[in-house]
């Protein structure tokens, strides 16, 4: 695995949303190669802080830099332009579109030719398993999910953030997905997932944060960060409590 | 396209049914539909570009459409040029207007957008019907008798209807490639989801503003066609909303954002609209409104993907039985 400098630097985070503040002050420092959770309640601001991340936020303090270039302001896709790839929390595929197509739109942002974006998509579906031709409105949640992977994926990203890509999934379409996230990070992309599922988290990731309250209150790794006080009170607690870990997916938005 | 018939087949017989059309039915009336027909394809045809693929529902392309009418009697009334050499001036004005309108609306999305539109293009035509430079309320007259063939001006219909037809074929040809380009998928991908997009790459704005310049270049062209057909032009013909309300209804009819939507749109909505206008006489020129309204009504309730959704979910089915009866 690639182990490299620093990819993003995202230093004192804060978004308000009036006088409501959904991120205040939140860090986060990702090496080439890292797989990194971010986790937390519903409303802990690990989302807006997701879409600050993406450009799709605007933040209003703080600066987020990637491989060098600032993108604290920048437009989603001057993002995409960068090296950052995103999924969203409800999957939006273009519903009228084949499997193939849906990744051809990601893929021409590196192969402005038809025949290489598609020769491009090819590849990335083989990798991501689903069939070309199918029309993506005929998919269901999971294959969704995966869909915008592969999408996304198209794009060539060094960073690739999933928002909840693996929740709503059957245990076993789960051991798939984990499979396939683990297969993207070992090609080389490196990840930052927020997930509300505390296996995905477990196997998938070295390092994890926790969000509360728009503050980052814990972060190591993800065996040391569920023994921390803070975190048990406000998040894990009553799942971690639970006698055997419970894999089934969580469920609710965040 | 399902493989009922072979789209190329389909293609191969539409166009020498318009090739032929007007030699078999060569009655002025038959003509004058062909004629009309046309038009009203292309215009839906152009609006298709930015309304259908990209799914930015404009009703005020009519401000396109009367841009492109006005400019070429413009130019003969004050200059004494011939029609048609106005056109290039009209497009790039159109594009222009594009660019203008395109800023500040495309902030807005859905309703809004069309609501904007409307409002523009409804300033335009009352600001016209008002100045008199461009002929106000009385509108503006082309050359009665042509002083070359330059003029354009021709008795018979048919000269008009293959000019017409040439424009559609090279629009139509323009659409499709497109549609298999990264502009076409782009456009897609806008309609479908334009927060998608934008995470991929998509530079939406710009490509919307593409897609409304040239989109109004085409429909600027069609106004400038209609004005050099009929020699005459007033603020409700070139600027009124039902020119802009009949691209839409054409489109969706048939299909919005397929290649060929706009062409059977026309295909079904002029014949219906003549022959209500034939039956009814002068007098039923409000029936227009509630002819619009009742396919407005019925492909919101029952197809809102227009006639080629229909197909293609039907064609199949029929392929089966079809079939089933070859080997029966």
């Amino acid at each position: 695995m690639p182990d490299g400098g620093k990819l993003l630097d995202a230093t004192n985070v804060s978004k308000k949303f009036g006088e409501f503040r959904a991120v205040a002050g939140a860090d986060l420092a990702v090496n080439a190669g890292d797989i990194i959770g971010l986790i937390g309640p519903n409303g802990a601001g690990k989302s807006t802080f997701f879409n600050c991340l993406a450009g799709e936020t605007v933040p209003s303090g703080g600066r987020i830099v990637f491989d060098g270039k600032d993108l604290t302001r920048a437009s989603p896709e001057a993002h995409a332009r960068a090296g950052i790839g995103r999924t969203f929390q409800v999957p939006t595929t273009f519903a009228d579109m084949s499997v193939i197509h849906n990744v051809m739109v990601g893929a021409f942002l590196r192969h402005p030719h038809r025949n290489d974006a598609r020769d491009k998509a090819r590849a990335v579906l083989e990798l991501t398993g689903l069939r070309p031709d199918q029309p993506a409105r005929s998919l269901g949640t999971p294959g969704r999910k995966r869909l915008e992977i592969a999408r996304a994926l198209a794009t060539e990203p060094r960073l690739l953030l999933l928002d909840e890509s693996l929740a709503g999934l059957t245990p076993s379409e789960l051991q798939e997905a984990i499979a396939l996230v683990r297969q993207i990070h070992q090609s080389g992309v490196t990840i930052v997932i927020v997930e509300h599922i505390m296996e995905v988290i477990m196997t998938l990731t070295r390092h994890v944060l926790v969000f509360n309250q728009g503050h980052v209150i814990a972060s190591g790794t993800p065996d040391s960060v569920v023994r921390e006080p803070a975190v048990i009170e406000a998040y894990l607690g009553r799942s971690h409590r639970r006698p055997p870990p419970d894999p089934s997916p969580a469920n609710g938005g965040g | 396209m399902t493989k009922i018939l072979s789209p190329r087949l389909v293609i191969v017989v539409l166009a020498a049914a318009l090739l032929v059309y007007p030699l078999v039915l060569s009655g002025a009336f038959y003509r004058d539909i062909g004629v009309t027909f046309l038009l009203a394809a292309i215009s839906a045809s152009a609006w298709n570009i930015v309304g259908g693929y990209a799914g930015q529902v404009s009703v005020g392309h009519s401000m396109f459409f009367g841009l492109g009418a006005y400019t070429p009697l413009l130019f003969y009334t004050q200059w004494g040029w011939p029609p048609m050499a106005a056109i290039p001036v009209a497009i790039a004005l159109a594009i222009g207007l594009s660019i203008v309108i395109g800023m500040p609306t495309f902030r807005l999305t859905g309703h809004y957008f069309s609501m904007a539109t409307i409002a523009v293009a409804e300033l335009i035509r009352i600001f016209t019907g008002t100045w008199d430079f461009v002929g106000a309320a009385i509108g503006l007259q082309g050359p009665a008798i042509a002083r070359g063939w330059w003029d354009l001006t021709f008795r018979s219909e048919l000269p008009y209807y293959y000019l017409f037809l040439v424009v559609l074929a090279f629009l139509l040809a323009v659409t499709s490639f497109i549609e298999r380009r990264r502009f076409g998928f782009y456009l897609r991908a806008i309609k479908s989801s334009e927060r998608a997009a934008r995470s991929l790459g998509v530079p939406v704005r710009r490509t919307k503003m593409q897609a409304l310049a040239l989109s109004a270049a085409f429909t600027s062209v069609a106004g400038s066609l209609y004005v050099i057909k009929t020699g005459f032009i007033d603020p409700d013909s070139g600027f009124g909303i039902l020119i802009s309300v009949q691209m839409v209804i054409i489109a969706a009819l048939g299909g919005a954002g397929t290649l060929f939507g706009p062409l059977v749109g026309a295909l079904i909505l002029i014949p219906l609209q003549s022959a209500t206008n034939t039956w009814f006489g002068g007098g039923g020129s409000g029936l227009t409104y509630i002819l619009y309204g009742g396919i407005i009504v019925l492909i919101a309730r029952f197809e809102p993907g227009g006639l080629f959704d229909l197909w293609n979910r039907v064609a199949p089915g029929l392929r089966g039985a079809l079939r089933k009866r070859r080997h029966a």
